[in-house]
This record gives structure tokens, C-alpha cells and sequence, in this order.
């Protein structure tokens, strides 16, 4: 640390700089890692990660955008999945006495002949 | 010895017998002889009958092991057997329900669909609507099909079994198999043939499977009619579309083979990286392409299961083949249960390098089966033991890359496997348990770097 505050930014600034640059190429190295592009080992996978957290990056840039001019976005609201598997459960249960109440019948068949 | 154990070793070693003349009389090279025995015993599994044509299609699935050309030749196991009569299928129907087919469906077709091994299928169509678990109700005169399984066949099937176990206790006092337990073989066997004879599970599972994929209009699977089924008769949607071998056809009809094979690809992922359960019996004729262009899974008979850690860890060796990083896929599958002895590991290693880096075809894309496959074979080699399910699964994908290329001949299935296991990875970042434990060593790691 240095008591020079114009220095002390300078630093500050150069370290975003660098660090941005490092990002740049690993989403650089990310997007060009086809068929022949991979074959870093876990460095590849950090690439491939950036990648595509820089594809996340592109939408929200764009959505926010798009609100900004007051365009309507489409926000994904996922349902509750606990409640879907509630839901789920509730119509695998009313298969089964879907499927109870026919083995009755049948057994009801069967009494009857 | 019983007659029936009588019986199966005479089938056998007169198929054997058959191909001698092709093994040259055991002069020919080493791969002709074992092609030869294993086309003998593959006529014999055929003509031995459903407990055999199944083990068969588990032996197809375990290169891990057995050899290259018994594993190729257990690929080509035909599960087509001659139909029984429809007056015997009414029969098993009728003890079912105590009802005809005509009492309970509105029409009911005699001419069978399919006859295979274990059960044989009929078509018919509904008498009153019936609203599935999932989706929307079929209404009344809607398709079905009736899956009836062929009387005696559970009873043979179980028979061979205890007939098998005692056979197999045998040759596993010699020694044989050496590098796995016939007699655990064996016990997986019986226990996926006895889950296949129950079609209330497949029922369950094509329930389970629609539940899955209710955002997914492009995947779909037949709705399960309850009231018309039990555990011998199974009465689900009928899917109207073609087979894989008949894809001119579907292209000329404006199906998009290409969005299909990548979106099919997809599917079978998010059935196991996602779901943890996946159809575990992908074959050409169990996937239609149909004229709505979508992708119907049929015949859930068997279903691989994965807990949440197994998922996790099956994703990493996915990375590790998308990113080429053979750490990353030896560390994985340890965790997975593929212990390699620490002697063997920079031999193994060097071999996954190997495999990793050739898994390349000629047109770039990226074949996933010469890897999953190229793998289980070295680990098999370094005898190292392979738990059940694992090969399962590698073989499951390797499929679905053959399924997918039988659609898109240039798809590239690791490609198509890039976001998502990324995707699954990055979000496990941000778990707060796997932060807590990895934080300060991501700090160290950072502050090493710095001061290096």
C-alpha cells in the first residue's frame, strides 16, 4: 500500500485491468474451445465456464436494456418445485386408486362368476 | 442334472459345435475364434429363450466385462419371437380382469403389434376417456396399446434363474470369471428381469418420466391407462411416428432430424445429470421420431437410478471428457466407486490421456463411445472392478450418441454435453456447503499464486 493516494489508484485501476483482461481471454479461450481448442485440463473447464457466464452476462445486459426502453421483459419465474413434486405425487396417487378401484371390479367380477 | 440344465448345456455347446467350422477348428486368429464362439452362443441365448435373451442384452451392456466381439455380438440379440395366437393373450387378459378385451375396450385388434420375449402387444382403443397421471385426459376412442406379458414367461424366466445360480455357483468354484462375480451378475440379472416382469413399474416410471419433461413439448412419452392395467397387463397411449430405421420417410414428412437428434441428446442428459433416473434400455426401436416433431421415449422395462452424489460425480467425468482432463475423470470415478490400485494408477492414467486425446473422428466431432467404452475396457484390463450401474450408464450414453447419430450423422454429443455439465458445475459453486469447505483453500490457493 502506498501513501501516494493518486498512486494507490493507480494500482487499484491496474489491477481491474489486468484482472479484466485475464477474463477476456478466458472467455475468449471459452468460446474458441471447439473440437481441437481443449485440451487444458481444469484451466479449460474455468474457460469454459467464464464462457458462458459472459453469455449470462450478454442477456441481463440486454434485458436490462430493453427495460430501460420501457420494452416489457419476459422475467423467468420458475414454479416452486416442491410444490410441482406435491402436485406430481397427488396424480401418481389418484393413478393408483385409479388402478386399485379396477382390481376391485375385477375382483368384484370374479365374486359374482 | 435336471432336465432343464441338461437342456441349456446342450443348446450351448451345439452352437458352440455349430461354429467350429467358422473358428476354423479353433486354427483361426484369436479375434475370429472368439467372434465365432460368441455367434454360437448368441444363436444358442436366442433359441434358449426369455431368461437368456435378456441375459444377453445384459452381457451387451457390459464390455467391462466381457470381450469386444461377444459384447458386439449380444448387440445384434434379436428379442423378436414368434407371436402366440390372440386367443392366448385374450386369456391372460381375461384372468387379469376377469372381463374380454371387448368388455374393456371399445375395439381390440388381434393382429400383435410386436412379439417379443417377455411380452407381446396388441392395439385397442379406449371405451371411456380416462384422465392420466400426467397430461392431457385421452379421450374415449383414443389409440392405445395392450403390452401383456406371454404366459409362462415369468415362471421360465425364474426357472432358468435358480437353474443358472446353481450352474454358475459352480463355475465359480473353478475360478472362472475371475475378474468378476458371475454369481452377483447373476443377482443383477434376476433382480432387472424381476423389476421388467412387473409392468406396473414401467407404467410408474412413464408417469414419472412425462412428470420430468412437462416443459419439454418436444420429448414425450405414452400417458399410462390405470384402470386397464396390472402387473401382467400394461395399457398405455399409442405413439404414432417412425423408427429410427425409417427416417427417409420422416424427413421427407418435414421432421427436423438435426433439432431432434440435439434435442433428444439433451433430454437423455437432463435424465441423468438432472433427474438422477434415466431410461436405461435406448435402442432404435424403443425411440420414434413423430409427426409432430417431437421425440417419444418408449418401453421404460429398465430404468437407471443415481443419488444425488452419484449424479454430481457422473457430471465431473463428463467435464473431465469435455474439458480432456484425466484428473478430473480418475478422481471422479473414484468417488464413484472405481478404485484404481495406486501402483496402476500413472498406467491408467496415461491410457485415459490417450483415449481422451483420440476421441476425435476424422469430420471433428467428438465420439463419446470410443471413450465410455475405450474406458471401461482399461479399467478392465488394469482389472480393476467396476461397479454395478457404472458401465450401465457409459454404455446408456453411448447409445443415445448412436441414437442421436442415427438421426444427425455429424452431431457431436460431448459438444452438446459442454453447457450442460458446465452449467450443472458452476451452479454447484455457489452451494454454501461446498463454499464453506473450499473457500479457504481457494484463498490459499490465490494468495500462493500472488506471492509465488
Amino acid at each position: 500500500m502506498t501513501d501516494d493516494v493518486m498512486r494507490f489508484f493507480a494500482a487499484w485501476m491496474l489491477t481491474h485491468e489486468a484482472a479484466d483482461d485475464g477474463m477476456k481471454a478466458a472467455i475468449r479461450r471459452g468460446d474458441e474451445g471447439g473440437a481441437e481448442g481443449m485440451g487444458g485440463g481444469p484451466d479449460a473447464f474455468v474457460d469454459g465456464l467464464a464462457a458462458m457466464v459472459a453469455e449470462e452476462k450478454e442477456k441481463l445486459k440486454a434485458d436490462l436494456q430493453a427495460r430501460a426502453r420501457g420494452e416489457e421483459v419476459a422475467i423467468e419465474r420458475p414454479t416452486d418445485p416442491a410444490l410441482e413434486e406435491v402436485r406430481f405425487e397427488v396424480a401418481e396417487l389418484r393413478g393408483r386408486l385409479d388402478n386399485i378401484e379396477s382390481l376391485l371390479e375385477t375382483a368384484l367380477r370374479k365374486l359374482g362368476d | 442334472m435336471s432336465s432343464r440344465s441338461a437342456e441349456i448345456v446342450g443348446v450351448t455347446l451345439l452352437g458352440l459345435v455349430a461354429e467350429l467350422p467358422r473358428a476354423r477348428f479353433g486354427l483361426a486368429p484369436a479375434h475370429v475364434r472368439r467372434a465365432a464362439w460368441a455367434r454360437g452362443l448368441r444363436l444358442s441365448f436366442e433359441r434358449l429363450g426369455p431368461a437368456f435373451v435378456k441375459l444377453g442384452q445384459l452381457i451387451s451392456v457390459r464390455p467391462d466385462e466381457f470381450s469386444d466381439e461377444l459384447v458386439a455380438e449380444m448387440q445384434s440379440m434379436q428379442d423378436a419371437v414368434p407371436a402366440l395366437p390372440a386367443e392366448v393373450i385374450r386369456a391372460v387378459i381375461a384372468a387379469e380382469f376377469a372381463a374380454a378385451p371387448e368388455e374393456l375396450f371399445a375395439t381390440f385388434d388381434d393382429t400383435p403389434l410386436a412379439s417379443a420375449s417377455i411380452a407381446q402387444v396388441h392395439r385397442a382403443t379406449l371405451a371411456k376417456p380416462y384422465r392420466p397421471v400426467w397430461g392431457d385426459a385421452l379421450p374415449a376412442g383414443a389409440d392405445v396399446v395392450v403390452k401383456v406379458v406371454r404366459p409362462g414367461a415369468a415362471e421360465s424366466i425364474r426357472g432358468d434363474i435358480a437353474v443358472a445360480r446353481k450352474l454358475v455357483t459352480r463355475l465359480a468354484r473353478t475360478g472362472f470369471g475371475r475378474r468378476f462375480d458371475p454369481v452377483a451378475l447373476l443377482d443383477e440379472f434376476a433382480t432387472t428381469v424381476e423389476r421388467e416382469l412387473d409392468l406396473r413399474k414401467e407404467g410408474q416410471y412413464a408417469d414419472r418420466f412425462l412428470f420430468d419433461f412437462r416443459d419439454d413439448p418436444r420429448v414425450v412419452a405414452p400417458r399410462i391407462v390405470w384402470p386397464r392395467t396390472t402387473s401382467r397387463v400394461l395399457t398405455m397411449e399409442f405413439m404414432a411416428g417412425w423408427r429410427l430405421s425409417d427416417l427417409e420417410t420422416a424427413r421427407t414428412a418435414g421432421v427436423d432430424c438435426r433439432a431432434l437428434a440435439v434435442h433428444g441428446a439433451t433430454a437423455f442428459m437432463r435424465q441423468v445429470f438432472v433427474y438422477g433416473r434415466y431410461h436405461a434400455d435406448l435402442h432404435p426401436a424403443n425411440i420414434f421420431v413423430t409427426p409432430d416433431n417431437t421425440i417419444a421415449y418408449l418401453d421404460f422395462g429398465i430404468v437407471g437410478f443415481l443419488t444425488p452424489e452419484e449424479r454430481m460425480n457422473i457430471t465431473q467425468v463428463m467435464a473431465a471428457l469435455v474439458y480432456r482432463d484425466p484428473d478430473r475423470a480418475l478422481k471422479y470415478s473414484a468417488e464413484l466407486g472405481v478404485h484404481v490400485p495406486q501402483e496402476r494408477i500413472p498406467a491408467v492414467r496415461a491410457g485415459l490421456g490417450e483415449l481422451l486425446d483420440g476421441t476425435t473422428r476424422p469430420d471433428g466431432t467428438r465420439d463419446f463411445a470410443h471413450f465410455g467404452l475405450g474406458f471401461l475396457k482399461l479399467l478392465g484390463e488394469y482389472d480393476v472392478k467396476i461397479p454395478s450401474g457404472y458401465g450401465l450408464l457409459i454404455k446408456s450414453l453411448a447409445t443415445v450418441e448412436g441414437v442421436a447419430r442415427a438421426l444427425y450423422p455429424d452431431i457431436d454429443i460431448v459438444a452438446t454435453a459442454q453447457p450442460f455439465t458446465t452449467r450443472i458445475l458452476g451452479r454447484a459453486m455457489g452451494d454454501p456447503a461446498r463454499l464453506y469447505e473450499r473457500m479457504p483453500l481457494a484463498i490459499r490457493a490465490a494468495l500462493r499464486e500472488l506471492v509465488a
